[in-house]
């Protein structure tokens, strides 16, 4: 019994110093504004979704297939579940800093375990609460469902992610074990995080793989027989999945009992089984995992002249920032690696599944048209802003600095120089994501070389644009009280604005698109565009961004 | 010089921490500023090196204004904050060549000045490990090293002594004594009244945000005769003292 209250408490304590939705200490706006683009946004999602079900369900029941919407359901949220519980498991079992205080403390690895598996758990209920509740509903409410059916759903939504979260932490609690051996742990945590991601995202290629290789006909003969048959594509994932919704389905008979308890126990199982587990691997993983390694060597002569060479400001400066990017595991995870990230996690997909080499033609047949060359320029334009706005440098770039922000207003350089550099680090990265995207598209997608060129020097104008904006908003909303650094990045809502910021001229670049001109129109009108929208938030930056950097206090 | 006219800086809108202080610092001086946790120190010296900005008054250093001339004012300042926490994933010499550029230093200085600074605090075998794996006295010695590889002609130090050896302490010390006697000001602020007394040619008590009183160390002992208030702060000081 102790050991349960141990846990229970620990968890409610790491709840309670998390930071919500990050907008503790903001401004009474910046609160406002959060509370009315969440209370505005998900209601708007969850109606959708609740939309989308009643009219599936419509159909469904006719061929006698409406379990599907439940199982899909699921599936879909365990895999969401999974993907999230990856980073959330690396930052919250890893790297988060209150890990030192926890080790000194007498509690079991286990006890940890459970309370911060519990903490992910938790943070995974808003996801899912989102995504599952409404399906969940609908469904009841459209199939008339009674009492029981609502309970069962209840603790099918509670156990939920417990099998998908406990995927994620066993790949990266073993991956975590055995990289812990080098004296370079900061490389090493990148490393281990970002193999973990991929092996993610690898598995659930494979599972896409499995369930794309069952041929049409057997497709259709699964739809023909009814009863609920479909199901059994979503099986393969995760069994819990299945039993969930069969469950649900058959609530009011004995199978869904015997469906439920199978589904409540083997999440159960799978719980007990995991802290198991973690109590045998958890620590060797994570004890020793903020030290840093030392040569403590005497420097000759030439190797410190070549090092110390002066070189200018702005350079220094921008090498520096990225220089501290690179080597803080989790500001390189969530502000460099999403470079290399994005066109990988759009373009491998296609290649890794056979029968999509006809897609990679039909894709390649499409950008290589005449007629259809300005809307590649288009494209590229509004992929180039996606990827920007969805990396967090510049709109983290200030909050970073935390408590060390007092530095940056000593140093005899002009704040119009320091925010230059910012800009400037989050530039360089954003254009390797270009430079990815466009390697990509000639060499897999056979675009011609020129097109390619053109996309490069253009391109980088949507990069630019959401790096000023992403430092216009952080300057504004800095959130530099933290303790730490995942803080700063992970719950920092100014990437969100940044994102939000980003739809303005994309729609605009969707009105060029729309009256689809050709290459050189859409490059005059698309350059011209965001020019002129670049020069404006460079004033702005260099006037009011300047201005608020003068008032930032420490 | 640095001159402090009438400064003012208030916390919220309520809160006072630094009351209108008048100080002069003359060149060719070592200033000890002395008070107890939450007097104002911090407050004062971040104001001097243009950190935060005052609410009113003015500050002066070697005749130029912080405000209009704030970029110049800054090149002639080096400043050692109370916490040696930063750049922690820099590696020492990265963050050496780091501040060298900031403070626009040529490529023969920075390396005759590096080399002799990191031998004369025993740093030279560290320079190419991270910041991170040093410990406290280490990164303080660091940012020392940072600060003067400019050779600022008016030193700023928050609570300098905290956390170095006995050795590395006397070094700054001396330090501090041949850059006053070439004619230079330092500024420092400690709670430790047996430093002060040792190093400081004068030195001034504050207490929230107000100054009590400003001379030297034997004008400060007479002084706490006549005056119960500050006997009652010299004896809070010497209190925090045995403390530590």
């Amino acid at each position: 019994m102790k050991v349960k209250n141990k846990t229970f408490l620990l968890a409610r304590t790491l709840i309670k110093n998390g930071e919500g939705l990050g907008i503790k200490g903001s401004s009474t706006f910046a609160k406002v504004s959060v509370i009315l683009v969440f209370a505005i946004m998900i209601p708007m999602f969850m109606a959708g979704i609740a939309y989308l079900v009643t009219s599936l369900l419509g159909v469904l029941v006719q061929i006698g297939q409406e379990g599907i919407i439940l199982s899909w359901g699921i599936a879909i949220n365990s895999a969401i579940v999974f993907l999230f519980g990856i980073f959330y498991v690396v930052s919250t079992f890893y790297f988060s800093s209150d890990v030192e205080f926890l080790l000194p403390m007498p509690l079991k690895p286990r006890q940890i375990l459970g309370a911060k598996f519990l903490v992910v758990t938790i943070y995974e209920y808003f996801t899912t609460a989102i995504s599952f509740l409404p399906v969940w509903i609908t469904y009841g409410i459209y199939m008339g469902c009674g009492l029981l059916y609502y309970i069962y759903g209840l603790v099918v939504f509670l156990l939920m992610p417990i099998t998908p979260l406990a995927a994620a932490s066993l790949i990266i609690m073993v991956i975590m074990r055995f990289t812990n051996l080098s004296k370079h742990k900061d490389a090493v945590k990148v490393l281990g995080g970002m193999v973990g991601v991929f092996f993610g995202v690898g598995l659930n290629l494979v599972i896409q793989n499995v369930m794309g290789s069952m041929s049409q006909e057997q497709i259709m003969e699964l739809v023909q027989k009814g009863n609920n048959s479909l199901m059994i594509l979503t099986s393969g994932v995760f069994p819990t999945a299945r039993w969930g919704a069969e469950a649900l389905i058959n609530y009011s008979q004995l199978s869904g009992l015997f469906s439920f308890l199978l589904y409540a126990g083997f999440s159960l199982l799978i719980y007990f089984a995991l802290l198991w587990l973690g109590q045998l691997i958890y620590l060797p993983g994570v004890v020793g995992l903020s030290e840093t390694g030392s040569r403590r060597t005497k420097v000759n002569k030439q190797a410190l002249e070549k090092t110390t060479v002066k070189g200018s400001v702005v350079r220094t400066y921008t090498l520096v920032e990225l220089r501290l990017l690179f080597r803080t595991p989790i500001y390189f995870i969530n502000c460099v690696s999403i470079n290399f990230l994005w066109p990988v996690f759009l373009v491998f997909p296609l290649l890794f599944q056979s029968q999509q080499l006809n897609q990679i033609q039909q894709i390649s047949e499409m950008l290589n048209r005449p007629e259809s060359q300005g809307m590649v320029l288009a494209g590229s334009f509004a992929l180039a802003l996606f990827m920007g706005a969805t990396n967090g440098t510049t709109s983290t770039s200030i909050s970073r600095e935390g408590q060390e922000l007092f530095v940056k207003k000593y140093l005899p350089i002009s704040y119009r120089q320091q925010l230059t550099a910012k800009v400037l680090s989050g530039f360089v990265l954003g254009l390797v994501s270009i430079l990815i995207m466009v390697l990509f598209a000639v060499f897999i997608f056979k675009l011609s070389f020129w097109m390619g060129l053109l996309i490069l020097a253009a391109a980088w104008l949507p990069v630019l644009l959401t790096c000023l904006t992403g430092l216009l908003i952080d300057l504004h909303n800095p959130k530099l009280d933290w303790d730490s650094e995942q803080k700063a990045v992970k719950q920092n809502v100014n990437l969100l604005y940044n994102m939000l910021a980003a739809v303005i001229p994309g729609v605009l670049t969707f009105v060029v698109l729309a009256f689809s001109p050709n290459l050189l129109v859409t490059f005059i009108a698309l350059t011209a565009l965001y020019g002129l929208l670049c020069y404006i938030m460079a004033r702005l930056l260099y006037t009011k961004g300047v201005k608020r950097f003068i008032q930032l206090e420490i | 010089m640095i001159e402090l006219m009438n400064v003012t800086k208030t916390y919220g809108s309520t809160i006072k921490a630094v009351d209108n202080l008048s100080l002069v610092i003359p060149d060719g001086e070592i200033f000890g500023f002395l008070g107890p946790n939450g007097a104002g120190k911090t407050t004062t010296i971040k104001l001097i090196a243009g950190i935060l900005n005052a609410d009113s008054g003015s500050i002066r250093v070697n005749g130029k204004d912080l405000r209009e001339h704030a970029l110049e004012v800054k090149k002639q300042i080096g400043f050692v904050p109370d916490t040696p926490n930063m750049f922690l994933r820099l590696k020492g010499i990265e963050y050496l060549n780091f501040m060298a550029d900031m403070y626009d230093v040529s490529t023969e200085d920075r390396q005759e000045r590096i080399q002799s600074l990191a031998a004369r605090f025993g740093m030279a075998d560290v320079l190419q490990d991270r910041i991170q794996s040093y410990s406290h006295g280490m990164r303080q010695k660091i940012i020392l090293i940072g600060v003067l590889v400019h050779n600022p002609s008016v030193w700023i130090l928050d609570e300098p002594m905290t956390g170095l050896d006995p050795r590395s302490s006397f070094l700054l010390k001396e330090m501090m004594r041949e850059h006053a006697d070439s004619g230079n000001t330092v500024f420092f602020s400690t709670h430790v009244l047996d430093v002060a007394e040792k190093v400081c040619d004068r030195v001034a008590i504050i207490n929230k945000g107000q100054l009590l009183f400003c001379g030297s160390m034997e004008e400060m002992k007479d002084h706490f005769k006549k005056n119960a208030s500050l006997e009652n702060m010299f004896l809070e000081l010497t209190e925090s003292e045995s403390e530590e």
